[in-house]
């Protein structure tokens, strides 16, 4: 594990990742999809396609919403932002995220 | 909702998913191309970054439907874990909206079959029916069903007419493409195979099946070459009677069969859920009219065949088929001055300034005698088992809405987990239409069974059918959003810090309001159908206890018809008095006597009376032979009653009651005075007796005017003997029998009966509804009670901890049920009451 660059991230972790991402600000599946590779400096690199389940399952859960629009090169793309109940959801996905990985650190901290 | 829409508009999805993804794999394939690679080669190192799209594509689309059956899913399971967790309270709310529900179809179902549903025939709504007005009551010939009436504003109403108008109005081809004459035979004995039965009968003619646009399960149906004097002698069975005895398909047509002793074939069978015009007869058995003049020729009117050529004896009951393009309108404005012109020229008995004149009516629901008999009763039902609904809908609200408070701790925590409160609303509505259902469907198998019973009470016919299910469907489901709603808005609608922190007992002030109005409605309800019921009651009770005018206990009665065997006058008349001898002679009868008809069960007839030089006025006739009088124990207060002397021979006699001796005579002695009868109207007659008023024919009118005749001295069919014996009457049967079987073999004793029994069918209808009633107050009342106890029961488990608390702080048992059964008792002071009782007891805390 250690010597390897990628690992498979679980689906739950996927979802905090892509709304964290959108909270930045509103952005298409390609975008998210770079913008994720480059945040994790590569350590993170889903299957691209696999993205867009999770997109619209979000979607679907009402944490995101989305619209067409020209993107940068001047074509239509769908962009995703988050809605208000994603921001929340965020929120407390980061407080408990932030508990647990406290909480794992204090118990690594102890063994050493 | 929304991923509902996301199914309907699934196209739509598609097609943006489609470009969402292609978007994605042209922008990978440009950017790979800028650092460097081949067309192909980006094409693939594409390709391989991104996976299957076509599996993609497939996740995505999981994610649309399954998030909304998942959702689905959980609600439903989630909902059953709840309800099968509570089995007391499930079984509460069911059980009160199932007997809701079900009380409620079935009574639609009759409304519907009765009120709303078109004839069963082809094309119903050019069907119209006739019937004609005179100012006052004046019949001539037959008034069998309740078709006839008399209504203050618009005069007498009558819906039979002689058959020479019958052929009248069949001459207006112009307007009618046919004709439809029919009426009730009443039952004959129908003999299959040896077996005999009786079989409600209808006389029909020629055009009625063709003209009704009735097509045959079998065979052929009567047609016009039938209906005629001499032809070969056919029936027409119903699908019914052909199921139960001709088992079926096999040897249905061409069957012979004897009716009313006489040889019969049947040449077919009439289409299933054919009843006839008249909702309430459904024959058994159709026989051309023509054939009437067999068995049935009228004892008083003209002689058997006669009444085919008579303009004054009305007894045709008619419907007619427009011709399309010819409204009802006009058909009326046609037929006004033809029928006026045959009243003027062609009859005689009818008095000159007051002829018939003809209504036109709608057709299409058959004869109306039904609709205006059980309309307003069924009306009455019908608000009753909507209140027991509305009893059962408090009881299952009240059921909820406590439920709700209680689950207001669950529902904070759900909430506060980050549950969507469109979510959790969801989920409660989705738990009570899951009650509303299963309520609704055991609902209609009480119905089901419940209308079965009711067919059995009233004798009338109706069906389960779609409309009365859709209806049903509705009503469950819309019970259930109406009552999932409030408490499910209500519960969401939580601040949560106070909600979590709360003991497991919720807050009752804010719903002790709400849930005593329901509850108070509840046994509100129930009072009104209580006293509803005990109108109904007294209704029945009253007719009970109506003074007859003749003594109803230990009377035998029966028809034999001699002239069927043979038997002619003047020889009938002394064979029906030799019978009544000996019947008087059995050992334990008092006396017998016979007349026309049972004073009271079937019916009645009347004719024209008056005094000679004056216009006579219609009455009630009865043709009776010796000691009728005394037999049915109505006193003659004046002269005497008919007896042996009033012979074919003798000179005509009558017995007048009051009503009519006052009509005519005033407060004069009527002995001795003359009168005079439409049917005869060479007739001297002579009143030789005054007698007691009695009821005839109906129970609820004032006593009518009557006058007794002797039956010798007028045409005879058919008589009815009427026997006072000495305990059960019907213990005298095999006497009878035996007698009659001595004087003439071929004779058969019919409708063997007591008058108690026949007046109890007269009033069979108020019976049956006093019955229903008590049934619904009943129910009613249970479901009260168990939603009272249901609600009660549950409040008082939620809070048992807190009485626990009560009796380890000193109070006594004795006082926490008086607490309990005391807020029951009180409902309105309960708030007040404990409220004290708690500032009390924390006060005596504080100090300890």
């Amino acid at each position: 594990m250690i010597g390897s660059s990628r690992f498979p991230i679980p689906q739950g972790t996927l979802d905090m990742l892509v709304l964290q991402i959108l909270s930045l600000g509103p952005a298409h599946g390609y975008g998210i999809a770079q913008h994720l590779q480059q945040l994790s400096r590569e350590a993170v690199q889903p299957n691209q396609g696999s993205l867009y389940p999770a997109l619209h399952r979000l979607e679907q859960k009402g944490w995101l919403k989305s619209e067409w629009r020209s993107s940068e090169t001047g074509r239509e793309a769908k962009f995703y932002s988050v809605t208000r109940t994603g921001g929340k959801q965020l929120a407390a996905e980061k407080q408990s995220w932030d508990r647990l990985a406290t909480a794992v650190q204090l118990i690594f901290d102890e063994g050493r | 909702m929304r991923k509902l829409w996301n199914l309907i508009r699934g196209k739509r999805m598609e097609d943006e998913l489609e470009r969402e993804l292609r978007y994605h794999l042209e922008r990978r394939v440009a950017d790979l191309r800028e650092s460097g690679l081949s067309e192909p080669e980006a094409h693939r190192q594409a390709a391989v970054e991104f996976g299957g799209v076509t599996q993609v594509q497939e996740e995505v689309r999981d994610t649309w439907v399954w998030c909304w059956l998942r959702d689905l899913r959980q609600d439903l399971r989630f909902s059953r874990r709840i309800l099968s967790a509570h089995p007391g309270f499930t079984a509460t709310a069911v059980l009160s909206l199932a007997l809701g529900i079900g009380a409620n179809t079935a009574i639609f179902s009759f409304m519907d079959s009765i009120l709303l549903r078109s004839l069963p025939v082809g094309d119903p709504e050019s069907l119209v029916r006739f019937a004609w007005r005179t100012r006052q009551d004046e019949v001539h010939g037959m008034n069998r069903h309740d078709d006839s009436y008399l209504d203050a504003k618009t005069g007498y109403t009558g819906g039979f007419f002689a058959y020479p108008a019958f052929e009248l109005f069949q001459r207006n081809s112009a307007l009618f493409s046919s004709v439809i004459g029919y009426q009730g035979a009443g039952d004959l004995n129908l003999s299959v195979a040896g077996q005999a039965e009786v079989a409600k009968t209808e006389y029909v003619a020629g055009d009625y099946f063709r003209g009704l646009g009735v097509a045959p399960a079998a065979g052929r149906l009567i047609g016009s070459d039938d209906d005629r004097g001499g032809a070969p002698r056919v029936a027409v069975i119903s699908f019914a009677l052909s199921e139960r005895r001709f088992g079926g398909r096999a040897g249905r047509a061409g069957q012979p069969v004897l009716i009313n002793n006489l040889p019969f074939t049947v040449i077919g069978v009439a289409p299933p859920g054919f009843f006839g015009v008249d909702p309430a007869m459904a024959p058994d058995l159709y026989v051309p009219m023509h054939t009437q003049g067999l068995w049935e020729p009228s004892a008083r009117g003209p002689a058997a065949g006669g009444r085919f050529i008579d303009p004054d004896f009305d007894w045709v009951d008619m419907m007619a088929r427009l011709r399309s393009g010819v409204t009802l309108e006009r058909a009326q404005a046609v037929l006004d001055p033809q029928f006026a012109e045959f009243e003027r020229t062609v009859t005689k008995v009818r008095s000159r300034d007051d002829l018939a004149s003809p209504i036109v009516l709608d057709g299409a629901r058959g004869l109306d005698g039904l609709r205006r008999t059980y309309s307003k009763p069924l009306y009455v039902l019908l608000a009753l088992v909507g209140l027991i609904l509305a009893i059962a809908c408090a009881n299952v609200a009240n059921l909820l809405l406590a439920r709700a408070a209680s689950r207001r701790r669950e529902i904070a925590v759900r909430l506060s987990m980050g549950a969507g409160r469109v979510r959790v609303v969801r989920q409660l509505l989705t738990e009570s239409v899951m009650l509303a259902t299963m309520g609704g469907g055991l609902g209609v198998g009480l119905a089901v069974w419940s209308i079965r019973g009711i067919t059995l009470l009233l004798g009338l016919h109706a069906d389960l059918n779609w409309r009365v299910l859709a209806a049903a469907a509705a009503l469950s489901i819309g019970t259930g959003i109406l009552l999932g709603l409030a408490p499910a808005l209500q519960a969401t609608r939580v601040d949560l810090a106070p909600a979590l922190k709360e003991s497991r007992s919720g807050d009752r002030r804010t719903r002790a309001g709400l849930s005593r109005a329901l509850a108070v409605a509840q046994i509100g309800f129930t009072l009104l159908i209580l006293v509803a019921t005990g109108l109904f009651a007294r209704t029945l009770s009253n007719l009970e206890s109506i003074e007859l005018g003749f003594n109803r206990e230990n009377v035998l009665t029966f028809g034999i018809n001699a002239a069927q065997a043979g038997h002619r006058a003047p020889e009938i008349a002394t064979f029906y008095e030799d019978l009544r001898t000996q019947f008087a002679a059995i050992p334990g009868v008092r006396s017998a006597s016979l007349s026309q008809i049972p004073l009271l069960g079937e019916g009645r007839y009347m004719t024209m009376v008056g005094v000679p030089g004056a216009k006579p006025k219609g009455s009630l006739i009865m043709n009776v032979g010796a000691d009728f009088f005394s037999t049915m124990a109505i006193p003659i207060l004046l002269g005497r009653g008919i007896d042996e002397r009033d012979r074919a021979d003798a000179a005509m006699t009558a017995v007048v009651n009051r009503t009519l001796a006052k009509e005519w005579f005033g407060d004069q002695n009527p002995v001795g005075r003359r009168l005079t009868v439409s049917d005869c109207p060479k007739c001297e007659i002579e009143v030789v007796g005054l007698c007691g008023d009695a009821r005839y024919g109906r129970l609820k009118e004032q006593f009518p005017p009557t006058a007794y005749f002797s039956f010798a001295q007028w045409p005879v069919e058919g008589m009815t003997y009427e026997m006072r014996t000495a305990g059960n009457p019907l213990g005298y049967a095999p006497a009878v029998r035996e007698i009659l079987h001595r004087a003439d073999g071929r004779i058969p004793m019919a409708d063997v009966r007591t008058q108690r029994s026949l007046i109890d069918g007269l009033i069979n209808r108020e019976i049956a509804f006093a019955r229903l009633c008590t049934a619904f107050a009943l129910l009613a009342l249970g479901i009260a009670c168990v939603g009272l106890y249901g609600t009660m029961s549950y409040n008082v488990a939620r809070r048992t901890g807190e009485i626990g608390v009560r009796i380890a702080l000193g109070a006594q048992r004795w006082m926490s049920r008086g607490w309990c059964c005391g807020k029951r008792c009180c409902w309105s002071r309960q708030e007040s009451g404990s409220a004290s009782s708690f500032f009390w007891r924390t006060r005596a805390l504080r100090q300890a």
